[in-house]
């Protein structure tokens, strides 16, 4: 009988400067040749989970470490992370930070030079794993113009190329795309069904992977139970729109993908089809006007003949596959990208940055710089002339009033898309744009910040984003806008236009049909 | 971002960069021994044609130009000090021959500089010098991210009302860049680590063949430079003419510096 | 809130015998600059009245002794991964800085190898400042026999700035920091223009002047200085000293802070029967 590929016997972990162990005497096991899921909240202990899995924890980390991982029948503990590279590979959730050589091909052999495999060997294995994860045509480019998806099928075509058994991988798609994670869910796919590999991956979007995976893990506060999917993601009450809506109205088991939905709603229940109107037409004052608005980007013309207005109150999401131009539309309408053609009007004038306009970029790290969260909100209000103005309202419209005195960058994530929406939200523009403010966020702060996305809507101003978070949109939006190639393509409320197309569609559409947008509404519908 | 045309990003291996190193040393030993116009402006000659038939696609082939216009500017310099002595027709011919010396061996250099890959120099590093390597090739790759994180931040603070400029607010600017680039190093360690970094022994995938033809070229330019040097020691040949005397032309020696063109006649490796 | 160190693993060798050879090299290496007024006569190699710098062999000594110093720094080995990608990212930045073309030369580049000599300590500084320079002169084409001059001089900058104050109240830091930055730029330039001076002024009246003694030719590069580059070293000293006041306490905070993400002190893990 074949060992099993991963083993977690009693391990409990700590790491140095921690109050708290991060992993809890954990048992686990995970059978060879299976897809395991590794579940859970942020902060919950599953990175920890993973990189025990090479012995990152504890030799990279340092720390207090007990118990025993068995990965392919060897002992973390007694080999260093780089003796496992032959027998376990770790893909990081930033692969782009993770490359080490410029060129595809010299990358995927960056591991096997490491471990003194001989050059005609290591031509044949360049070569199976370019076929492997359908990267020959890319075999020659520099990793940098790769697209997310591309890097990070290299990423695991670079780890795997040494020939382990066993891929460990840290959230791949949550900076990707929907096309681009489907890309690398159907790669993963194959090399377990085709290619008897034992593949382990930690996810916040479960819809994506939920229908995929044999086993699921779920942590907890550095505790790890396991059990079928279904299961665990109920008991951890996470889970895909689907799961949300078969726990509100109570169906056993829980649906984790649409066609599990589709099959459990003829089963037990039918609500009115088309149901429900739009979410409230706002009819406020146009703030800001776009006419004939065009913008270049590298003599290449990114945005054509755009006409748009936004309305006091709306709250607008704005959407497209990537380079549709969300981000050069969302820069153009801030006043920081030059409008080649048209104009942009904004309460009377020219945008002014920071003044009528602000906009959160996607990296939103990018404006932290202070050392409390209090200092970046008064930094803010300093470099508007008001360096005495109050902090704390500020910090209570985005719910982190308790974290005003920690440093930004040893938040969450999702805590620091906060403190930056809070420190942008500081100018007092009543335009604020952001880009793609969801991507990897945990469910709390994503609540968070659709209450504030109300209030500041509901104080006359109006708010824009970008997103590929269909159920955000979909929760929380008055407007819809499609972008595609430059050009807006929908405009009108959320139900009509995610309604009407099958990438955007929310869950709830695709089960119940058009007007149907979140599980709250339906399970009201439905009760 | 989405894929783009292939040819725009391919890296087109040009000669072995040992054979360039081979061939800029020993043209500038030529350069070093001898202060005779003639020599010297011949060797210009055939750095400008080889820079012209293999200078690479990448930024560095601007390099030749600065290299030019430094090498004009020691020259100009090394004239300007003789007014600080005593100045006369024989001082300033002196000099300008020195100066000119100094500018031909930046020339050459700005050739080398023009067609070799910085990648490739770094894939040379011999084993024991893998780290620092590989710390200066992660250097390279890992500039345009920084570059690019530079005006990301500089973007993001405006559109707070942060105006950051080289003096004000300078941390708003310096912080956020260092900050990712930190977390971008902790990603990077680990996935070094986890692919068996520091292993031992290491092998080298698909290095780079010292073909006959870049043999050719280092041996062409061993054996100019040796001609060059014979003569310095040898002193067959007048390699320092007096300062207002006509410079004369072995023609032995010129067709040594003609052998260091012989790379630009020859053809580049694959593309 | 004690700064981290960062040096290679240590080498089998007796300690003494490697602090010994390091002592050495360094020597060699600080002769490769200061020889023009330490040799009084060098041999004339042609013979020729007009020259006496001549001849690619006084270059080679000179290479020579610095290659050695470079070769048994860098080729120390055991540096690990977290070295290497620090080094690759820091040494980014040096890259990056190099490109707006400030006039007085990599100025800012500086900044970067004070900041980290000082957060990581010497071993590292030199590491960081030797294979910057190089990485950043592989980027704008800016190979050549001057790169072993500038990758040692830049070195010793980021290894003095790791001898400096690291832990302690800020004012004494961030001081120390500055001052140290305002001497080197000065430091720098002048040594540096000592290896070109030679050939730059040549023969001239302010040249090197092999039969003159130490304090003649003293006087001779002073002049020679004074006429090309204290203007830009000032630029520079007073740039290096203005940086470190304006942003050295939060890049210092942020390096200290990322070594201890880094977990740079890793200790053996500890391990605990039972639980």
């Amino acid at each position: 009988m074949t060992p099993p590929a991963l083993r977690y016997d009693g391990v409990s972990f700590t790491y140095p400067d921690a109050d708290r162990p991060a992993l809890d005497a954990v048992d686990a096991t995970i059978d060879d040749g299976s897809f395991a899921l590794v579940v859970g909240p942020t902060g919950a202990g599953k990175s920890t989970f993973l990189r025990a899995a090479n012995g990152l924890v504890p030799h990279f980390t340092g720390g207090v470490f007990s118990g025993r991982v068995h990965v392919d029948g060897r002992d973390t503990l007694a080999s260093a992370p780089r003796k496992l590279a032959g027998v376990v590979a770790f893909v990081p959730q930033d692969p782009a930070a993770s490359f080490v050589l410029d060129r595809v091909e010299d990358e995927l052999a960056y591991g096997m030079e490491n471990l003194g495999v001989d050059p005609a060997h290591m031509r044949r294995r360049v070569e199976e794993m370019l076929d492997l994860l359908d990267l020959a045509e890319l075999r020659e480019r520099s990793v940098r113009t790769l697209s997310g998806g591309e890097r990070q099928r290299v990423a695991i075509a670079a780890a795997m190329a040494a020939g382990p058994r066993i891929l460990v991988l840290d959230e791949p798609t949550s900076q990707l795309d929907p096309q681009g994670a489907e890309h690398v869910m159907a790669a993963l796919q194959r090399l377990v069904h085709d290619h008897a590999m034992t593949v382990v991956l930690a996810e916040h979007r479960l819809e994506r992977v939920a229908g995929w995976v044999d086993v699921a893990f779920g942590v907890d506060e550095g505790r790890v139970f396991t059990g079928d999917p279904a299961a665990v993601i109920h008991r951890l009450a996470v889970g895909p729109p689907v799961a949300r809506l078969g726990r509100l109205v109570g169906w056993d088991p829980v649906p984790l993908t649409v066609r599990d939905a589709r099959t459990a709603a003829r089963a037990h229940a039918n609500p009115v089809a088309n149901g429900h109107a739009s979410l409230g037409q706002t009819s406020g004052e146009v703030i800001v006007a776009a006419n004939a608005l065009e913008a270049k980007h590298a003599q290449r013309r990114v945005l054509r003949a755009i006409d748009l207005q936004l309305r006091q109150g709306e709250i607008v999401a704005l959407m497209g596959r990537n380079g549709a131009g969300k981000t050069t539309l969302l820069r153009t309408l801030a006043g920081v990208h030059d409008v080649a053609r048209g104009s942009v009007i904004v309460d009377g004038h020219a945008p002014q940055p920071g003044v009528d306009v602000a906009l959160c970029p996607q990296e939103s790290d990018a404006v932290l710089f202070s050392e409390t969260v209090e200092d970046e909100v008064r930094a803010t209000l300093a470099a508007r002339g008001n360096a005495h103005g109050a902090v704390s309202p500020w910090l209570e419209r985005l719910g982190i009033v308790a974290l005003a005195r920690q440093h930004p960058r040893d938040l969450s994530a999702g805590q620091r898309l906060l403190v930056a929406t809070a420190a942008i939200a500081a100018t007092g523009a009543p335009v604020l744009f952001l880009d793609e403010p969801t991507r990897g966020l945990d469910p709390d702060s994503k609540e968070h910040l659709a209450r504030f996305l109300r209030s500041h809507t509901a104080d006359g101003g109006v708010v824009m984003f970008a997103t590929h978070d269909v159920e955000l949109a979909a929760a929380v939006a008055t407007r819809a806008v499609m972008l595609a190639g430059g050009e807006i393509i929908a405009d009108g409320s959320p139900a009509d236009v995610l309604g009407d197309s099958h990438v955007f569609a929310p869950q709830m559409t695709r089960v119940f049909g058009p007007g149907w947008l979140t599980p709250e509404q339906v399970a009201e519908a439905l009760t | 971002m989405t894929s783009t045309g292939v040819a725009s990003q391919t890296r087109r291996l040009g000669f072995h960069p040992g054979a360039w190193i081979c061939w800029s040393t020993c043209a500038g030993i030529v350069a070093f021994v001898t202060t005779d116009p003639v020599y010297l402006l011949l060797l210009w000659a055939v750095a400008w044609f080889v820079y012209a038939s293999h200078r690479s696609a990448g930024a560095t082939a601007a390099s030749f130009r600065i290299f030019v216009l430094a090498g004009v500017l020691a020259l100009i310099v090394r004239v300007a000090l003789v007014f600080l002595g005593t100045v006369n027709a024989a001082n300033v011919a002196f000099a300008a021959r020195e100066g000119l010396r100094l500018a031909t061996i930046l020339v050459v250099f700005g050739t080398f500089n023009a067609v070799t890959d910085p990648f490739a120099v770094v894939r040379l590093a011999p084993r024991r010098f893998h780290e620092p390597a590989l710390a200066a090739a992660l250097a390279l790759s890992i500039a345009p991210r920084t570059v690019a994180s530079v005006q990301t931040v500089r973007e993001a603070q405006r559109l707070r009302g942060i105006n950051v400029s080289p003096l004000r607010s300078l941390p708003a600017l310096a912080v956020p860049v260092l900050e990712r680039g930190m977390e971008d190093a902790l990603t990077l360690a680990e996935s070094m680590d986890a692919r068996g970094h520091g292993g031992g022994r290491r092998t080298r995938y698909r290095p780079q063949p010292f073909t006959p033809a870049a043999a050719t070229i280092a041996a062409s330019a061993a054996l100019a430079a040796g001609t060059f040097l014979s003569a310095s020691f040898g002193g067959w040949a007048e390699l320092h003419p007096a300062s207002l005397a006509r410079p004369e032309a072995d023609p032995l020696l010129l067709v040594a510096i003609a052998v260091l063109a012989v790379p630009g006649m020859l053809k580049g490796e694959r593309a | 809130m004690s700064a981290a160190t960062i040096a290679p693993v240590a080498s089998t060798r007796a300690p003494r015998l490697r602090i010994a050879a390091l002592i050495v090299v360094n020597l060699l290496g600080a002769m490769a600059f200061l020889w023009p007024f330490a040799l009084p006569a060098l041999l004339d190699v042609t013979g020729n009245e007009e020259h006496r710098i001549d001849g690619p062999w006084i270059l080679l000594i000179l290479l020579v002794s610095l290659g050695t110093l470079l070769f048994l720094e860098l080729g120390r080995g055991g540096l690990g991964p977290k070295a290497v990608a620090l080094i690759g990212v820091l040494g980014a930045a040096m890259v990056a800085l190099r490109l707006p073309g400030f006039v007085a030369g990599f100025s800012a580049m500086f900044i970067v190898v004070l900041v980290a000599g000082n957060a990581f300590g010497p071993s590292f500084g030199f590491l960081l400042g030797a294979v910057g320079t190089f990485a950043s002169g592989l980027f704008v084409g800016g190979l050549g026999p001057w790169l072993p001059f500038q990758m040692v001089a830049i070195g010793w900058v980021g290894a003095g700035a790791g001898m400096l104050p690291r832990d302690g109240s800020w004012p004494v830091r961030i001081g120390a920091l500055a001052a140290y930055g305002f001497v080197i730029g000065y430091a720098y330039g002048a040594v540096l223009n000592l290896w070109s001076w030679p050939f730059v002024a040549g023969s001239s009246a302010i040249g090197w002047d092999s039969a003159a003694g130490g304090i003649a030719n003293l006087r001779h590069y002073v002049t020679f200085y004074a006429a090309t580059s204290f203007a830009w070293d000032t630029f520079r000293a007073v740039g290096n000293a203005a940086l470190v006041i304006v942003v050295g306490k939060p890049l210092l905070a942020s390096l200290d802070r990322a070594a201890r993400k880094m977990r740079l002190h890793v200790a053996e893990p500890i391990t605990r029967q039972g639980a």
